[in-house]
């Protein structure tokens, strides 16, 4: 655990967005109350850092439900391990998204 | 209609930061993303793709080799500031060339003033030169040649700096008139390049000349008024190490240990990267 690369609040509220099921860049955006201007970048960030992975929805579901294919994210091993760090050093982390899914819903 | 074309614009806008074999994958991201955001939050949403746009960018662009100047040996200290030199003395004499007509800005006192300065400047050098040039306190003395040559170094210096401070002077003169803050940053440059002379030379082997590396600090703040308490360095030839202690006084020197041949084998490696 030593070796898990500190987050800020910020990406550790967006890594624990993605693990909450919030996986696209958008819907990380609605839930953090982000603007644009910070997630993206951030996102392509923590990629670079292998915290999390990308990957772009098929073309034929995108297709079916008649709507642009999406990129969506997910955490990688080390990112899980780097959230569970995260989630010590901000006790309120898991409380905080959990909150605002509860609101959406 | 008109929003999203607004919207499109900004994208492809912001897409000319990306760089070209990302470009044509970021826009799609951006598009299809876009496709999900309500029509009342979209611009505000597209102004964030130019940060995105940016990042990538700076990800993108290879960092800049940065040039080191070495100065380890004495022989590239010494090329550089003859260089620095020529090209002074070259400054100063090219512009000093086509003014030579009575109605030139440069007077005589001038000239004499600024040469006066120099020379100032020279005698009020002689006492820190001397103290700068007696070689570090060791058990074994130092061998005649090498002060000499410590001396002969340090003397090169000083005349090469002073060529390029009057020179400056001269080529600041004739720029145009010397204001309050030019006279003061002028003279506040001539006395850091001398204070450079000396802590480059005390910082060098006495030996070979060569700058000290690998400094560490020994002892404690703490302890100073019982045990030493300084900066250790080694000459990357392996001649001697040698201990500064960190509150300078004038009774004490600079302590120079010398190695003898039986470390040359570690220090090598060290001395073939080092020249």
């Amino acid at each position: 655990m030593a070796d898990a690369p500190t987050l800020s609040h910020t990406s550790a509220m967006m890594l624990q967005a993605i693990e909450a099921g919030h996986v696209y860049g958008y819907t990380v955006m609605e839930v953090t109350g982000l603007p644009s201007g910070t997630v993206y970048p951030a996102l392509r960030r923590m990629e670079r850092d292998q915290l999390i992975r990308s990957q772009w929805e098929r073309q034929s579901v995108a297709h079916a439900e008649q709507r642009p294919p999406r990129k969506y994210y997910k955490l990688s091993r080390a990112g899980e391990k780097t959230l569970e760090a995260a989630r010590k050093r901000y006790p309120l982390l898991a409380k905080l998204v959990a909150a605002v899914e509860v609101d959406d819903a | 209609m008109n929003g999203a074309w607004l919207q499109y614009t900004t994208l492809r806008i912001a897409s000319l930061l990306v760089p070209s074999d990302q470009r044509a994958e970021w826009i799609e991201e951006w598009r299809s993303e876009l496709w999900y955001i309500p029509q009342c939050r979209a611009t505000i949403f597209c102004m964030g793709a130019f940060p995105d746009a940016f990042w990538l960018r700076r990800k993108h662009c290879v960092p800049v080799k940065r040039i080191k100047i070495r100065l380890e040996s004495p022989l590239s200290c010494l090329a550089l500031l003859a260089t620095l030199a020529a090209l002074s003395i070259f400054f100063a004499f090219h512009m000093l060339a086509p003014r030579r007509t009575p109605g030139s800005p440069l007077k005589a006192p001038d000239l004499a003033g600024v040469c006066i300065g120099a020379l100032t400047l020279s005698c009020l050098l002689l006492p820190a030169a001397v103290w700068v040039w007696r070689p570090p306190a060791s058990r074994y003395s130092v061998s005649w040649s090498s002060t000499l040559r410590r001396g002969i170094f340090l003397v090169l210096k000083i005349a090469l700096l002073q060529s390029i401070v009057l020179c400056g002077s001269i080529v600041q003169i004739l720029l145009g008139p010397l204001g309050t803050f030019t006279g003061i940053a002028g003279a506040a440059a001539a006395v850091l390049a001398l204070r450079w002379v000396i802590a480059d030379q005390q910082r060098r082997c006495p030996m070979c000349l060569r700058l000290l590396t690998n400094p560490i600090i020994i002892g404690t703040p703490s302890r100073t008024f019982l045990e030493w308490y300084g900066t250790e360095s080694t000459c990357p030839h392996g001649h001697g190490l040698l201990h500064t202690s960190e509150i300078s006084s004038s009774y004490s020197r600079p302590q120079w240990l010398s190695l003898g041949d039986s470390w040359s084998a570690l220090f090598a490696k060290g001395a073939a990267r080092h020249s």
